[in-house]
C-alpha cells in the first residue's frame, strides 16, 4: 500500500491529487501566497489526506526572483570581470524602444567583488589566488552582513581549484555559498555566472520554506517530501547543491510531464500540449519524449539547466480585449488576472476571453467551478458592448472576434514549436488542459491540421498528477571542449568523464534513498568546429564514430544539412540518473475519483440542450464529465462540463471516452 | 481608398503574415553555415505585396529596415518574373546596404498570378575585397569586395551556375558562402510554401486585400504617433569625428518638417561624400530615419509600408548621407547610420522635449583582429562590435554597456573567444562615470582590454572619440570613447578612432566606449542619481 500526493501551488489555487493504490482523489483550495506551505498543510487537513509522500511543485523560488525577494547575495569573480553579470550579452530586449530597459541584475554593483586570479583556456594557472585575499574579502562580506555568496571565476569549469578555495573558506565560516563549478560546470561566463547567482539568491529562501513545510508534514505523519524540478523530474529536499535553482522554472514541467504520461497510456507519444490558464498559455511538443532545453531565461536572466522546453504566449482566459489606435482588435498580453478577474466575475469591467465564451454560451453561468461561483452574463455582455459598437456588430459577433484573435496568437505559438522546428502537426495529438485549454483545442487543431485532441480526465489538476507520477531525477554535466578524434586515448578520456558523472548521479540518487531500478542516460553536447551552439545528442556508446554519426543525422534533421567530413567538437558530457518515484500506473479509468473500471455503454448521460453560438447558433447538448464512461460516444456540437474545465466539441467533431477516461476528439471526415 | 478594415481580420492577418516572415528567418538561421548568421542573427526576412510594398518584416537588425523596400525596387527592372525566379544583389547603390549584406528577392505566384515578393538579407562573413571580412578601411567600393548588381540567381527554378561560379571564385570561403546562400534559398522556399498556404486557406483576393488593409492599419498607427509631433520645422546637426583620413569633423544636418501627420526629412547641408568608407548610401539613411519613426510606435505594431507612407526625405546627391559610386561604404552602414539616428532624435527632441532621449553611444566600436595563431598554427580573423551607454530619457537612468539603435548583435563570451583565438580579454567591465549626468543619468560605456598572445594586425573603426554623446534638457554629455595601445613594456599610446596597425605579442589594446548623454537638470549635488 503506497500513496503519493501531488501538490501544485498556483497563483490562485492549490491543486491536490492523491494516488492511493490506484485510487485517485482530487482537491482544490485557494492558495496562501504569503506562505504557500500554509495552504498546502491546510489542504491536507481539509481533504483528510495522509499520504506516505508528497511531491510538491513550488513557486517560492520563482516568486523570489520575480519579486526580487531573494537573499542578500554577494558575487566574487575574476579581476576585471565583476560586471559580466550586468553587461550580459550586450543586447537590449526590444529592438524598437527609445528608452531600452531591462531588469537590474540580482546583485548590485556594491556587492560584486573581484579577486586577483586567472586561468587560461587550458585551465592552467596564469595568476594564483592568494588565500589571504580570500580571507580578507570574506571578512569584509561578513561585516556587510550578506546572507549568501556566489563565486564564478573564468575557466573554473576546467579547473575548479580557485573556486574551491573560496567555497571551502566560506563554508568554514558558515556562509552559504554557490560555486559555479558545482552549479554549472560549462563554458560561457555570463550564463554560468547568472545561473550560479540565481542559485545563491534563491537557495536560502527555498531552504527556509522547505524546512517549514517538512516540519508541518512530519507533524502530520508524512515522512517523504520531494520537490518538482524544471526538468520534469523530482528530487528529495536537501539533494543537490543546485536544487534551489532547479525549482525556479518547474512551474510548467508538471503539466507537460502529466500530459505526456496520460497520452502515452492512451497510446499517443507524439503530442502537443496546450495548457491555457488565466494569464498565459504554455505549449510544448513531445516527439516521443518530453523535450528539454538548456537555454531558458527568467526575467531576462539566463538559467542554463535542463528545463522542459515550453513556449509561452500572453493569451489566457483573463486576457483583456481592446481596440488599438490603428483600429485592430488586440487580446492580451494584459490580463484581468484573478483580481478583478473577467467582467463576468462581477468586479472588473474590461472584456476578456472568458467573458466572450460566456456570451457565446460555451461557458455555463451556473456551472462554473461546479456551480460554486455564479458568472454574470449581463456583466460580460456589458463589457463587450464597446467593442461591438466599434465594429458595428452585435455583442455575439464581438465575442466571436475576441475568441478568434486569442486563437490566432495561440496558433502562432503552436506553429513556432511545430512547423518552425521541422515537425508536421498532422502527425501529433493535441493534449488540452488547464482551465481554458479544452475550450479552444478543437478550433486550434482544425487550423493546424492536427487530427486529434485529447482531454485528460482531470484537465484542471493535470499538473498535480504529473508531480505525483514524477520520477526522481538528477542531472550532471561536465564541460569537455575538445575536438572529437577516433583515438583510443580520446575515448578513454571520455569514458572517464562519463564514469565520473555516472557515479555522481548514482551517489546522488542513493543519498536520496533510491538505489533500485536506476536508469542512467548519457548524452553529449556536440557541434561542428567553429559553431557556437551545440546539439544535445543522446549516446549509446562512447565510440566516436557512433555518436558522430548520430550527431550528423540530428544536425540534418534540425538544420537541414550536415557535413560528415567536418570536425566535430564535444562541448559537454551529460548524465541523467532516474529512478521511479511512486508506482503510479495508468491502467484503469481515472474519471475524477472513480476507481472501478467503467464498462462501455451505449447510453450517454446528457443533461440538457442549450443554444450555443458557433458559426451560427446551434442547439447543443451538455454532458457531465463525471458521468461519462469508457466507450461513451458524443457528437458535436456538445459541451462537456466538469468542476474546473469545459470542453467544447464543435459541429463536425465527435468524441469518445477511452479506456482510462480520456476524452478523445476527432474531426469527422 | 481605405481597404477593408475589419478589426479582427487585422489582428489575425498581422499574426499570419508576421509568421511567414518569421518562419523564413527561422529557416535561414537554422540552415545557415556561418556563425554570423546562425548566432549573431545578422539577417532579416520580409514579405511584400504584388506591387512591391512591404507587408511584414521579421527584423533583427534595424539597419535593414529601410533597405529592404529598395532591394525590391532594384529588382524590378528584371521583370517580368516567372515562378521559380530568385534575384540576388548586394550592390549598395542598387538596393544593398554594404557589400557583406547579400539580398535575395523572389516573386511568389499562385496559379500564374503574382501574390507578392519575399526578401531575405543576410550578412555574409566574407565577400572578397582587400581584407578578410570585407569591411576594410577602403577608399573605393571595389576594394571592399565583390559587387553583385541585381541578377537572376535562379531562373524558373534553375540555378544560374555561371553567375554563381563567378561569385564563389571571388570570396575567401566559398563553401561557407554557398552554404549560406543555400540557406537563404531555403528561407524563400519556406516563405513561399507558407504564403501559398494562406492563399489556399483564404483565397488570393482576401490575402491581397488583407495585405493592403494591414498597410493602411500601420499607416494609421504611424500617423497617430506622428500627430503628437507639433507642426513646425526642427533643425539639428551633429558630426562624425572624422572620416579616418583627414582630421576634420564631418557634419550631418537635418531640417525636419512636421505637417498634418506627415514628416519630411531634409538632409541638405550635410557633408559631401568622403574618400573613405564612412559614406552612407541612401538605403542606410532611410533605415536610420525609419528606425526612429518606428520607435515612436508600440513594439507589437506591424512594420510595413504603411509606416513609411507618411515619411519623405530629401537626400543631397554625393553626400555622406547619399553616396555615389564608387565610394566605399562599409563604415557608413555601421557608424554613420548611428549618427544619422542621433541627428533625427536631436531634431525630434525639439518637437517632443518630454519624450525623446539624449544621444546614445553612437558607435558600434568595430574591432577586427587577424594574423597567424601560433598556438593553433593557423591564420585567424575575428570581428566584433562593442556596445556603449544608452542616452537617458525622461523615465529613468539609462542602461549601460549595451548595443543601441542600429544594431543589437550579441557579444562573444570571453571564454568562447579565448578557446578559439590567440588573444585574451583582461577586462570586460562597465566604464564607470562615463555616462552624462542629469535628472536621469546616461548609461555608462564599457571597457574591453585585449592582450595579444600572438602578433596580430588590428583594425579599429569607432566614433564619438572626440565629442561625447549629447545630453538633453540640461543633462550633460557622455564621455567620449578612448582607445589605447599598451606596449609590452607598459608604454601607452593613444589611438585615433579609425586605424589599422600591428601589435606585438604581449601588447594590450584597451577600448573604452562612449557613455550616453544625461537627461534633465540634476536634482542632487553630485549630479547623478544613485543606481
Amino acid at each position: 500500500m503506497t500513496s503519493v500526493l501531488g501538490v501544485d501551488v498556483g497563483g490562485t489555487f492549490t491543486d491536490f491529487l492523491l494516488w492511493e493504490d490506484g485510487e485517485l482523489s482530487v482537491y482544490k483550495r485557494p492558495s496562501t501566497p504569503d506562505d504557500p506551505s500554509r495552504g498546502v498543510l491546510a489542504g491536507l487537513d481539509e481533504a483528510g489526506f495522509s499520504p506516505d509522500e508528497v511531491v510538491h511543485g513550488s513557486t517560492v523560488a520563482t516568486n523570489a526572483v520575480l519579486e526580487r525577494k531573494g537573499a542578500k547575495t554577494a558575487l566574487i569573480t575574476t579581476k576585471g570581470f565583476r560586471d559580466v553579470l550586468a553587461i550580459g550579452r550586450q543586447t537590449r530586449p526590444k529592438l524598437y524602444d527609445l528608452e531600452p530597459n531591462r531588469p537590474p541584475p540580482l546583485i548590485p554593483d556594491t556587492r560584486r567583488f573581484e579577486l586577483n586570479e586567472r586561468l587560461d583556456h587550458h585551465g592552467e594557472t596564469l595568476e594564483k589566488l592568494s588565500k589571504r585575499d580570500v580571507e580578507q574579502l570574506l571578512d569584509k562580506l561578513v561585516k556587510r552582513g550578506i546572507d549568501s555568496l556566489a563565486v564564478c571565476f573564468l575557466f573554473s569549469f576546467l579547473n575548479p581549484a580557485h573556486e574551491r578555495m573560496v567555497l571551502d573558506a566560506a563554508r568554514k565560516r558558515g556562509i552559504a555559498c554557490s560555486a559555479s563549478f558545482e552549479v554549472l560546470p560549462e563554458h560561457r561566463e555570463y550564463e554560468r555566472t547568472s545561473t550560479t547567482v540565481l542559485n545563491a539568491y534563491v537557495a536560502p529562501v527555498v531552504e527556509r520554506y522547505l524546512s517549514r513545510l517538512s516540519e508541518g508534514l512530519a507533524s502530520r505523519g508524512v515522512g517523504g517530501l520531494r520537490i518538482m524540478q524544471s526538468n520534469g523530474g523530482s528530487a528529495r529536499t536537501g539533494a543537490t547543491a543546485s536544487l534551489a535553482v532547479r525549482t525556479v522554472l518547474s512551474g510548467p514541467a508538471g503539466g507537460v510531464a502529466g500530459a505526456f504520461q496520460v497520452a502515452k497510456a492512451a497510446g499517443q507519444d507524439r503530442i502537443i500540449t496546450l495548457d491555457m490558464g488565466g494569464t498565459s498559455t504554455d505549449v510544448c511538443l513531445c516527439d516521443g519524449s518530453v523535450p528539454f532545453t538548456s537555454e531558458s531565461t527568467i526575467d531576462g536572466m539566463p538559467l542554463r539547466i535542463p528545463t522542459v522546453d515550453v513556449h509561452t504566449v500572453g493569451a489566457g482566459g483573463g486576457s483583456i480585449a481592446r481596440i488599438d489606435a490603428g483600429g485592430a482588435l488586440r487580446v492580451g498580453p494584459e490580463s484581468a488576472g484573478a483580481d478583478p478577474g473577467p467582467a463576468c466575475y462581477g468586479k472588473g469591467t474590461q472584456p476578456t476571453v472568458t467573458d466572450a465564451h460566456l456570451v457565446l454560451g460555451r461557458l455555463r453561468p451556473d456551472r462554473f467551478l461546479g456551480g460554486r461561483m455564479e458568472l454574470s452574463v449581463a456583466a460580460a455582455r456589458r463589457s463587450l458592448k464597446p467593442l461591438a459598437r466599434s465594429f458595428g456588430g452585435d455583442v455575439q459577433e464581438a465575442a466571436r472576434s475576441v475568441v478568434r484573435v486569442a486563437d490566432a496568437s495561440m496558433e502562432r505559438a503552436l506553429r513556432v514549436i511545430s512547423v518552425e522546428r521541422g515537425h508536421d502537426p498532422r502527425r501529433f495529438t493535441l493534449v488540452a488542459f488547464g482551465g481554458a485549454g479544452p475550450l479552444h483545442a478543437c478550433q486550434l487543431a482544425e487550423s493546424l491540421g492536427i487530427p486529434r485532441v485529447l482531454v485528460p480526465p482531470f484537465p484542471g489538476v493535470l499538473s498535480a498528477f504529473g508531480m505525483a507520477a514524477a520520477p526522481v531525477t538528477t542531472d550532471h554535466v561536465q564541460a569537455l571542449l575538445s575536438t572529437v578524434d577516433t583515438s583510443a586515448a580520446f575515448q578513454r578520456r571520455l569514458d572517464r568523464v562519463i564514469e565520473r558523472l555516472e557515479s555522481q548521479a548514482k551517489r546522488e540518487l542513493a543519498s536520496q534513498g533510491y538505489t533500485r531500478r536506476v536508469r542512467i542516460s548519457r548524452s553529449l553536447d556536440l557541434r561542428y568546429a567553429g559553431q557556437s551552439y551545440e546539439l544535445t545528442v543522446p549516446i549509446a556508446s562512447t565510440k566516436a564514430t557512433t555518436y558522430s554519426r548520430a550527431f550528423h543525422a540530428m544536425h540534418r534533421r534540425r538544420y537541414g544539412h550536415s557535413d560528415p567530413s567536418r570536425a566535430v567538437e564535444v562541448v559537454s558530457a551529460r548524465v541523467r540518473g532516474e529512478a521511479p518515484g511512486a508506482p503510479v500506473k495508468l491502467d484503469r479509468a481515472l474519471s475524477g475519483g472513480k476507481s472501478k473500471p467503467l464498462p462501455g455503454s451505449g447510453r450517454t448521460p446528457r443533461i440538457e440542450r442549450v443554444p450555443v453560438r458557433f458559426d451560427r447558433e446551434r442547439q447543443t447538448w451538455l454532458y457531465e464529465r463525471s458521468e461519462l464512461k469508457s466507450g461513451d460516444r458524443l457528437r458535436g456540437p456538445a459541451l462537456v462540463l466538469q468542476l474546473d474545465a469545459t470542453t467544447v466539441i464543435p459541429p463536425g467533431w465527435h468524441g469518445r471516452v477511452d479506456r482510462i477516461g480520456n476524452l478523445i476528439l476527432e474531426q469527422e471526415r | 481608398m481605405t481597404a477593408h478594415s475589419d478589426p479582427t481580420a487585422l489582428a489575425v492577418f498581422d499574426a499570419l503574415f508576421a509568421s511567414v516572415a518569421e518562419e523564413m528567418g527561422v529557416t535561414l538561421g537554422r540552415t545557415a553555415h556561418s556563425p554570423n548568421i546562425k548566432e549573431r542573427k545578422d539577417y532579416s526576412c520580409a514579405v511584400f505585396d504584388a506591387k512591391g510594398k512591404l507587408v511584414a518584416q521579421a527584423a533583427h537588425i534595424p539597419v535593414h529596415l529601410g533597405a529592404m523596400p529598395m532591394s525590391v525596387e532594384a529588382a524590378m527592372p528584371l521583370a517580368p518574373f516567372a515562378p521559380g525566379d530568385v534575384i540576388i544583389l548586394n550592390d549598395p547603390y542598387l538596393g544593398g546596404t554594404h557589400l557583406p549584406d547579400i539580398t535575395m528577392v523572389s516573386p511568389v505566384f499562385a496559379k500564374s498570378q503574382l501574390v507578392g515578393y519575399l526578401v531575405s538579407r543576410a550578412h555574409h562573413a566574407d565577400v572578397g575585397g582587400m581584407a578578410p571580412g570585407s569591411m576594410p578601411l577602403a577608399s573605393e567600393l571595389y576594394q571592399e569586395g565583390l559587387i553583385i548588381p541585381p541578377l537572376h540567381l535562379l531562373r524558373r527554378g534553375k540555378r544560374n551556375e555561371e553567375a554563381l561560379s563567378l561569385l564563389l571564385r571571388n570570396v575567401r570561403t566559398p563553401d561557407e558562402r554557398l552554404g549560406d546562400l543555400d540557406a537563404q534559398l531555403s528561407a524563400h522556399r519556406t516563405g513561399e510554401a507558407r504564403l501559398l498556404e494562406l492563399v489556399d486557406r483564404y483565397g488570393q483576393r482576401d490575402v491581397a486585400r488583407q495585405m493592403v488593409a494591414l498597410q493602411d492599419y500601420a499607416e494609421r498607427l504611424t500617423r497617430a504617433a506622428i500627430r503628437q509631433i507639433p507642426n513646425g520645422e526642427y533643425a539639428f546637426e551633429d558630426f562624425l569625428d572624422d572620416d579616418g583620413e583627414s582630421d576634420d569633423l564631418v557634419p550631418i544636418r537635418l531640417r525636419l518638417r512636421s505637417r498634418g501627420g506627415r514628416l519630411h526629412f531634409d538632409f541638405t547641408g550635410s557633408a559631401p561624400e568622403r574618400p573613405t568608407s564612412v559614406n552612407a548610401v541612401a538605403a542606410v539613411t532611410r533605415s536610420a530615419v525609419y528606425y526612429v519613426v518606428r520607435c515612436l510606435l508600440d513594439e507589437d505594431a506591424p512594420t510595413n509600408d504603411g509606416c513609411l507612407r507618411p515619411i519623405s526625405l530629401t537626400l543631397p546627391e554625393a553626400s555622406v548621407v547619399n553616396a555615389t559610386p564608387p565610394r566605399a561604404v562599409s563604415a557608413g552602414n555601421v557608424e554613420t547610420s548611428q549618427r544619422i539616428v542621433d541627428v533625427v532624435l536631436g531634431a525630434l527632441a525639439k518637437a517632443l522635449p518630454d519624450r525623446i532621449p539624449a544621444a546614445s553611444a553612437g558607435t558600434m566600436n568595430n574591432v577586427t583582429i587577424g594574423g597567424h595563431d601560433d598556438e593553433r598554427d593557423r591564420p585567424f580573423a575575428y570581428y566584433e562590435t562593442l556596445g556603449g551607454g544608452a542616452g537617458a530619457g525622461p523615465s529613468d537612468n539609462a542602461l549601460s554597456a549595451l548595443h543601441t539603435h542600429m544594431t543589437n548583435t550579441m557579444n562573444t563570451p570571453v571564454e568562447a573567444l579565448e578557446l578559439s583565438y590567440p588573444f585574451r580579454v583582461r577586462e570586460y567591465s562597465i566604464r564607470r562615470r562615463s555616462g552624462g549626468s542629469g535628472r536621469n543619468a546616461g548609461g555608462d560605456g564599457l571597457v574591453r582590454e585585449y592582450e595579444f598572445v600572438s602578433p596580430a594586425q588590428v583594425t579599429i573603426v569607432g566614433e564619438r572619440r572626440k565629442r561625447g554623446a549629447w545630453g538633453l534638457r540640461a543633462g550633460t554629455d557622455g564621455k567620449p570613447g578612448r582607445d589605447t595601445l599598451i606596449e609590452p613594456g607598459g608604454k601607452r599610446r593613444a589611438l585615433p578612432s579609425k586605424r589599422s596597425f600591428s601589435v606585438q605579442k604581449g601588447a594590450r589594446l584597451r577600448i573604452e566606449t562612449p557613455g550616453g548623454g544625461g537627461w534633465g537638470r540634476s536634482r542632487t549635488k553630485t549630479g547623478k542619481k544613485q543606481r
